[in-house]
């Protein structure tokens, strides 16, 4: 078989201060999720399921997390002789109104573009979890009228808020533009909108051309914004995915998600399908659970030690549980531990985070209380450093 | 390119006496603890011991071998000029070169090892459960000033006449060899374990081997033949959890042992750490009908029945109302509803089908081999 005929584009430059303190020191794309994943891994596995062998990535601000996750790329087959991973550092000014750091934005996106060689472009937004099949994508778009092609998901009205991007779709299935949830009426029967995933696929050349045009306006418009006029432009063709996705665009969001993976249809659609979801080697060693321990619906790293009871909740790898604890509805990065007798209930800790015995916190499935990265919790005062409320 | 001491790993026996679990696979490539696999530990061991160019010998059912070890790198073994390389008999034109003893499989690569040219070999045993430091052991054989140096296992006296037993002098020198002693003189056990200075092996085997080829086994022709002239012969004692599983009854007492909390081996210990290959394979879910006490469970396991004081490996499945106790499951099991499952070990990709039994005893225990189907076949999830 002949090499990848797509290349592919994640940009880690996502809008995160709805998820502090959760990215305070990391981007969106490296949040870990459901025991062992991070979220880029998704895009990351679409990408090397789909057999694609170069991949552009822009870094953000913040991109130590991100190196360290991703390093040769050889977890997704991306550390072959030709192709592979090239990043793109964060423009550390990213004042755009300099002519010279514009023309740097777009020269990236040309140059990794022109070098990739391939027909076709797929371009994969940092925030979504999902295990979309890219071969059968481009499939669809070389079927489809317009020269680009789109990726929505039809999610029940009441799961989405009004600002978030949607498709509003022709009776012919085109994408006349891209809209806001709130502009969009539910679909009478399935109370559902078709959410926009930020992914799109077109021609390289097109692509090319479009970068290059937009370098020669007045005005500094992203690519995230290219695309989106091209939509427009062109009536984008619809492919509709169905496997399981998510936005991850708030605290919230990102609770629901790990939450969403205790319903075994969805842990079984989106990790355990055909095409696997690949993720960096730890080595842990096995997980213990002890005499007293009682675990109930709920997803488990390696490494662990559980001596409490664990209820419907997600535990990363290396986490401590003593004896007497009780964590339910929450979820644990790696490397937490709970002191004997200490109550969680709608919690997020972040990694590392340390929380005394005889201890009760307790958020709500609204409002999950959240703890930032080794953070050591003493007290459940209301004021114990580290924790965030949501407002 | 030179290397001062490269590693052999012996990896080519059957394993006879583990019946049907190495029926399709060598002994070192049996699943252990739940995500490892025997030669883990040799490889491991050498990764973290500084020993970065290992020739692994296999001989019998290799693929599982082949598979399990690629280009090393999950144990950090794929250097430039280093590494990994997996030596299987080969045809030339003196005829085909089966391994007919541990050190006839030496013999039979010499022409690997002097790619190398290195000053030491450390032969290993793929087959042993173990965190064992090399280096310390070189240090010693170097300020020993030795030709040979045996990897000693200090044990009861009662223990002594199963093994072969090294009598040393005060120096530690060996001065003796004998094999399953009726009445031991020491407590030296040999594990399987020697740093030989390379050029004086070498000699050795290319001269028996011209004449009459009668070193065949590094236990039984070897050490005997250096003790007979004279060579530096030093015992060096190994404290520490040390396991030859080379039976179905030591293989499930291993993993059982593996169990106890602070158990000796300290696989949790992150300075000395057991690495392994990985696949790609989701955390593991337990639902709400499972019950899992005194066990440990890894990566992508799918738990609904009442797991006790057992072991699960990856991606093995157990369905509801299912009791599994006492019991080693191997990688990629898939296990019914309503089985009974005690004092039993479970081949890898067997498949236990809904209200199967598979009922062993503490001092007999059951057994089924890989990709055996017991029971009615299981509905995929």
């Amino acid at each position: 078989m002949r090499q990848s005929d797509i290349c592919a584009i994640i940009d880690l430059n996502v809008p995160s201060e709805a998820l502090e303190p959760l990215t305070q020191y990391r981007p969106i794309g490296t949040l870990p999720f459901a025991g062992r994943y991070r979220l880029i891994d998704f895009p990351l596995s679409d990408i090397a399921n789909a057999g694609i062998r170069d991949v552009g990535m822009y870094m953000p601000a913040s991109s130590r997390s991100v190196q360290d996750h991703v390093r040769s790329g050889s977890t997704w087959n991306l550390d072959t002789i030709t192709g592979g991973i090239f990043t793109f550092p964060y423009v550390a000014t990213k004042n755009y109104n300099n002519p010279l750091n514009r023309q740097r934005y777009y020269d990236d996106y040309l140059t990794f573009l022109k070098k990739s060689n391939t027909r076709f472009t797929v371009i994969i937004s940092a925030r979504n979890i999902e295990n979309i099949n890219l071969q059968e994508v481009l499939q669809f778009h070389l079927e489809g009228n317009a020269p680009i092609t789109t990726l929505y998901k039809r999610q029940l009205a009441s799961g989405t808020t009004p600002d978030e991007d949607a498709l509003k779709i022709s009776a012919a299935g085109e994408v006349s533009n891209i809209v806001t949830a709130g502009d969009l009426t539910p679909d009478a029967k399935t109370h559902t909108l078709p959410m926009a995933m930020g992914v799109y696929m077109l021609r390289t050349s097109l692509l090319i051309e479009m970068v290059q045009n937009a370098s020669e306006q007045e005005d500094f418009i992203r690519l995230p914004k290219i695309l989106e006029e091209a939509v427009s432009v062109y009536n984008a063709n619809a492919y509709e995915y169905t496997g399981f996705y998510a936005n991850i665009n708030s605290i919230k969001r990102y609770f629901d998600a790990n939450m969403a993976m205790l319903e075994e249809a969805n842990y079984q659609a989106l990790l355990y399908s055909q095409r696997h979801i690949f993720t960096k080697n730890k080595n842990e060693v096995p997980t213990f659970f002890s005499d007293a321990s009682e675990v109930n619906n709920s997803l488990l790293g390696t490494g662990g030690w559980i001596e409490g009871k664990v209820n419907e909740s997600v535990i990363f790898r290396r986490s401590r549980i003593a004896k007497g604890a009780e964590i339910d509805h929450s979820v644990l990065m790696q490397g937490c531990k709970v002191g004997e007798n200490t109550k969680l209930r709608y919690v997020i800790l972040d990694k590392g985070v340390v929380v005394g015995p005889n201890l009760t916190l307790e958020g709500t499935p609204e409002e999950p209380l959240v703890y930032s990265k080794n953070a050591i919790v003493e007290t459940d005062a209301k004021t114990e450093e580290g924790r965030v409320e949501l407002q | 390119m030179s290397t001062e001491m490269l590693a052999m790993i012996l990896a080519g026996g059957q394993g006879s006496r583990l019946g049907k679990l190495t029926k399709s696979t060598a002994k070192p490539a049996v699943p252990f603890g739940g995500r490892y696999r025997i030669i883990d530990f040799a490889l491991s061991n050498c990764f973290n011991s500084g020993v970065n160019t290992v020739g692994v010998v296999t001989q019998y059912q290799p693929l599982e071998l082949n598979a399990h070890i690629q280009n090393g790198a999950s144990w950090g073994l794929n250097e430039k000029n280093a590494g990994v390389t997996v030596l299987q008999p080969f045809a030339s034109r003196e005829g085909e070169k089966w391994f007919e003893g541990t050190a006839h499989a030496i013999y039979q690569n010499i022409a690997y090892i002097d790619l190398y040219a290195p000053k030491y070999i450390l032969v290993l045993s793929g087959d042993h459960i173990y965190k064992m430091d090399y280096e310390a052991m070189f240090n010693y054989h170097k300020a020993k000033n030795a030709a040979l140096t045996v990897g000693v296992l200090p044990v009861s006296m009662e223990e002594s006449t199963r093994f072969g037993i090294m009598n040393t002098d005060e120096t530690e020198r060996i001065i003796e060899f004998e094999e399953k002693p009726a009445h031991p003189k020491s407590n030296l056990a040999s594990m399987g374990i020697y740093i030989f200075n390379w050029p004086t092996l070498k000699k050795y085997l290319m001269d028996s081997y011209s004449t009459d080829g009668n070193l065949e086994d590094f236990g039984k022709d070897v050490i005997p033949a250096y003790l007979s002239h004279n060579e530096a012969t030093y015992a060096y004692a190994f404290h520490g959890y040390w396991k030859d599983v080379g039976t179905i009854q030591s293989l499930w007492q291993a993993n059982m042992e593996f169990l106890e909390p602070n158990n000796e081996l300290d696989i949790a210990n992150r300075d000395w750490r057991i690495y392994s290959r990985n696949d790609a394979l989701p955390p593991m879910y337990v639902t709400r009908s499972a019950r899992v006490n005194n066990s440990m469970v890894v990566d992508g396991c799918y738990v609904a029945g009442d797991i006790e004081h057992s072991i699960l490996s990856q991606n093995v499945r157990v369905g509801e109302g299912t009791v599994i106790r006492d019991a080693m499951i191997m990688p990629n099991a898939v296990i019914g509803k309503d089985v009974v499952i005690d004092h039993a070990i479970i081949g890898e990709r067997a498949i236990i089908g809904d209200g199967a039994s598979v009922i062993g005893k503490p001092d007999d225990i059951a057994v089924v081999g890989y990709q055996e189907v017991l029971g009615k076949a299981v509905e995929k999830r």
